[in-house]
C-alpha cells in the first residue's frame, strides 16, 4: 500500500483522498450520465434486473464502508439494518390508505429512517468500543434479529417472509412503476443521491473525525472528541443508508425474507466491500459491481461460483488488502510519471498467462466436481463451449498442461514484470 | 499568580503497587514546569492521571480550579488542557494538513457537525496553515503523516497538541530519541509555540530541562522530593543525593 505514496512534496499523491479541498464534479457527472444511458446499452430485461441488483448492492456497500473503511468498525451483522428497512417498507406498501398517499420514490426515506432507528438503539451500546468488541456485538445482534424473523412473525412473516405490491403507491408524475425500467430509474436516482450524500458526509467535520478515530481513537479523545460518539454517529448514518438499500430491495423485488437479514447476507456485503477496497470512496462501488456480476452471471455458468469468489476473497485479503481500488490507485505514481505504458506488455505477458492458468485450474476443479457429483452414467460435460467425456484421460491431460504452462509462464515472466514496475515508478534519471 | 493546575494528595495504585504516593503540586499560569526523575519514578503515570487516561486512586486534580475527577480525556481537553505522548501518537494515514485540521475542529466549534464541508471553511484552512507554518511542515502538507521522519513526526505531534488553543500544554518527553541538532530544533519550537501558555513537561535531557523550564519538580518513587527554580533544585542536597548528582555535573 505504500506504493501509492510519493515522497515528493510538490506532487501530493493523495488528491483523490477525502480531505482535499476540491470536490471533483467530473466523476459524478460521468456517473449520472452513465446511469442515464445504461438501460439503452443493456436493453435486455435480465440486464436491467442485474443493474437494479447492482445499484442496491452499491448503496449497501457504500453504507457498510462508512463503518469499515471510514470508521474502522468491522460489522458482521450489517444486513440487519438493510433488512429491517426493507421489511418496514413492505409493511408500508401493505398499508393501503397510507401507501396510496405517498409516491413510491419517497418510500426509501422511510426505510432509511427505520434502519437509522435500529442503528441508534444498537449503536448506543455497540459503539462504545471498536475492534473485537464491536465485531462481536454486531455478530450477536445480527444473529439475534435474524432469529427474531421466525419469532416475530407479524413483522418478519416467518419463513416465507412478507410481500407487497409497489404499484399501490401514489402515482409519481403518472408513473406507476409497473415496469422494470421505471424501477431502474428510481433506484438509479437513489443511488446517485445516496452516494453523493455519503461522499459529502466524508468531507464534514464528523466524517473527517471518523477517519481520525479509525486511525487513532486515543489521539482523537485528546483533541476533544469522544471516540465513542464519533463512532455512534457514523453507525447511525450508515444505518440510514443501509435502510435505503433495503427499501430499494423491497421496491425492486416486492418480497423480503429472513435471507435479507441473516449473517450470510452480512458476510456477503463485507466480502463485496473488501473486494472493492475499503481505502477509497469508490472501492465499494467497484466491489459491488464485480460481486453482483459474479453472483448473477457467473452463477449461471457454474454451481461453484461461491468457491471461486472465496478464493478471490482470500487472495485479496492476503496479497491486495487495498482491494480493486487499491490496485488501481497503485498505478497513480506511474501515471504521474507518464510511464504507465511501459507496464502494458509485461502485464499482458504475465496476467494473460495467469488468466490461462486460472482457466486451466478452474477446468480441473469443474471436472473433479463433475466426476464426483454428476448422476451415474452421465459422463459428458461442457466447459468453455467444448463438450467432452469427463471420464477419459485426454481432457485431464489438457487441463493439467494448460494450468502448468499458464502458471509456469507467470513464474518465468514475474521478474520482468517486477523490473518493469520499478522502472515505471522511478522518475527518469533518478538513481535506481 | 493563580494556579493553572493543582494536584492535591494524588495517589495511584495498580493492584498492590502504589506508583504515585501522594503528590502535591501547584503550577502557576504561564509557568514552564518540568517534571524530572529517574526511570520508573511515575512521571508518565502522573501525566496519564492528569489527562484522564487513568482514574486516580485518591486525591484531587484541579484545572483552573475545576475538579477533574471522573472526567474523560475529551472532556479535560475541552477544558483547555492538551498533551503530547512519549510514543508518537498521530494519525499516520491522514495527511499532515488533516492531522492539524482535526485538532482544530473542536476548538473552532465544529463539534459533531455533519452538514458543512471542512474544505469550504477558510478560517479552518487558514488556521491549519498557520500551525503548519509554525512547526515548519508546510512543505510536507499533503503527505501522509506516517511517512514523515521521526523528528518531523514529533514536530507534528507538538503542532497537534497546541493547535486546539489549549492554555495548558503537557509534553511527555518531547525530545526522546532525537539527535543533538533535532533536539535544539524542537526546543526552539516548543519555546515559540508555548509562549504565553502554561507548559508542563516530562523530560530526560537535562539540557532541555534547564534550557526551557523556569520551575522544576523532582519525582522519585511516586513522590515529589523538591520543587523550585532550576538553581534551587540544582542546589538541593536531597535532589543531588537521590538523582541529580551526576546528571547535573555534566551541565
Amino acid at each position: 500500500m505504500t506504493d501509492q505514496f510519493t515522497s515528493d512534496p510538490s506532487k501530493p499523491a493523495q488528491r483523490m483522498r477525502a480531505g482535499s479541498m476540491v470536490i471533483p464534479l467530473v466523476p459524478w457527472g460521468i456517473a449520472a450520465v452513465l446511469l442515464m444511458v445504461l438501460p439503452f446499452i443493456f436493453t435486455a430485461n435480465s440486464a436491467i434486473t442485474i443493474m437494479n441488483q447492482m445499484a442496491i448492492t452499491i448503496i449497501f456497500a457504500l453504507a457498510y464502508n462508512m463503518l469499515l473503511g471510514q470508521g474502522g468498525m468491522l460489522s458482521f451483522g450489517h444486513a440487519v439494518y438493510a433488512g429491517v428497512g426493507g421489511f418496514a417498507c413492505v409493511h408500508i406498501m401493505n398499508m393501503d390508505d397510507f401507501f396510496a398517499g405517498i409516491p413510491l420514490p419517497l418510500l426509501p426515506i422511510f426505510g432509511g429512517l427505520m434502519g437509522m432507528g435500529l442503528a441508534t438503539i444498537v449503536g448506543s451500546f455497540s459503539t462504545r468500543k471498536a475492534g473485537t468488541v464491536f465485531a462481536m456485538i454486531s455478530l450477536g445482534v445480527g444473529e439475534l434479529i435474524a432469529a427474531c424473523s421466525v419469532i416475530i412473525v407479524a413483522f418478519f412473516g416467518g419463513e416465507e417472509g412478507i410481500s407487497g405490491d409497489r404499484t399501490y403507491g401514489m402515482p409519481f408524475f403518472g408513473v406507476e412503476f409497473l415496469q422494470q425500467i421505471e424501477v431502474y430509474y428510481l433506484i438509479a436516482a437513489w443511488l446517485l443521491i445516496s452516494a453523493a450524500l455519503m461522499y459529502l458526509y466524508s468531507r464534514t467535520p464528523l466524517g473527517r473525525m471518523a477517519n481520525a478515530v479509525r486511525d487513532n481513537p486515543e489521539r482523537a479523545e485528546f483533541l476533544g472528541y469522544s471516540a465513542r460518539w464519533v463512532r455512534f454517529f457514523s453507525f447511525v448514518a450508515s444505518g440510514f443508508f443501509a435502510g435505503v438499500a433495503g427499501a430499494l430491495f423491497a421496491v425492486n423485488y416486492e418480497i423480503l425474507t429472513e435471507e435479507n437479514l441473516n449473517t450470510t447476507q452480512s458476510g456477503l456485503i463485507l466480502l463485496a466491500t473488501f473486494l472493492g477496497g475499503v481505502g477509497f470512496f469508490f472501492g465499494p462501488i467497484l466491489g459491488a459491481i464485480v460481486f453482483t456480476l459474479v453472483q448473477t452471471v457467473l452463477s449461471l455458468q457454474t454451481e461453484l461460483w461461491g468457491f471461486y469468489l472465496g478464493i478471490v476473497f482470500v487472495v485479496t485479503v492476503m496479497f491486495f488488502p487495498g482491494g480493486l481500488a487499491g490496485l488501481i490507485m497503485m498505478h497513480v505514481p506511474a501515471m504521474r510519471l507518464g510511464k504507465l505504458g511501459r507496464l502494458g506488455i509485461p502485464y499482458l505477458k504475465t496476467l494473460g498467462a495467469g488468466a490461462v492458468g486460472c482457466l486451466g485450474a478452474a477446468a480441473l476443479i469443474e471436472m473433479t466436481f463433475h466426476l464426483r457429483h454428476a448422476s451415474a452414467g452421465d459422463h459428458s460435460m461442457t466447459l468453455y463451449w467444448i463438450t467432452f467425456d469427463s471420464h477419459t484421460m485426454l481432457p485431464w491431460i489438457v487441463a493439467i498442461a494448460v494450468t502448468l504452462i499458464g502458471f509456469g509462464i507467470v513464474r518465468a515472466t514475474a521478474p520482468a514484470l517486477a523490473e518493469a514496475w520499478n522502472d515505471a515508478n522511478t522518475p527518469d534519471g533518478a538513481p535506481r | 499568580m493563580s494556579a493553572a493546575l493543582e494536584l492535591d494528595g494524588l495517589k495511584k495504585s495498580f493492584g498492590q503497587t502504589e506508583i504515585i504516593r501522594g503528590v502535591d503540586l501547584s503550577i502557576g499560569k504561564g509557568e514552564r514546569h518540568a517534571i524530572i526523575g529517574p526511570n520508573g519514578a511515575g512521571k508518565s503515570t502522573l501525566f496519564n492521571l492528569i489527562t484522564g487516561r487513568f482514574p486516580q486512586t485518591e486525591g484531587a486534580i484541579r484545572l483552573h480550579g475545576q475538579d477533574l475527577a471522573g472526567k474523560a480525556p475529551f472532556e479535560i481537553n475541552r477544558m483547555g488542557l492538551s498533551r503530547s505522548f512519549q510514543i508518537t501518537n498521530i494519525f499516520p494515514k491522514m495527511t499532515v494538513f488533516e492531522n492539524v485540521r482535526c485538532s482544530l475542529l473542536w476548538s473552532m466549534g465544529y463539534r459533531y457537525n455533519f452538514w458543512s464541508m471542512v474544505g469550504r471553511s477558510r478560517a479552518l484552512t487558514k488556521g491549519t496553515d498557520e500551525i503548519l507554518d509554525q512547526i515548519n511542515l508546510t512543505a510536507r502538507r499533503d503527505l501522509p503523516a506516517g511517512v514523515l521522519s521521526y523528528a518531523e513526526q514529533r514536530a507534528l505531534e507538538i503542532g497537534i497538541t497546541i493547535a486546539g488553543g489549549a492554555d495548558v500544554i503537557m509534553l511527555d518527553e518531547p525530545t526522546a530519541g532525537m539527535s543533538h541538532s533535532e533536539t535544539d530544533y524542537i526546543v526552539d519550537l516548543i519555546r515559540t509555540v508555548t509562549t504565553g501558555k502554561t507548559l508542563i513537561m516530562v523530560e530526560h535531557d537535562m539540557g532541555v530541562v534547564f534550557g526551557l523550564a523556569d520551575q522544576i519538580s523532582v519525582l522519585v518513587y511516586g513522590e515529589i522530593i523538591a520543587t523550585g527554580t532550576p538553581e534551587a533544585v540544582r542546589a538541593n542536597p536531597k535532589v543531588q543525593e537521590a538523582y541529580l548528582g551526576e546528571a547535573l555535573e555534566t551541565h
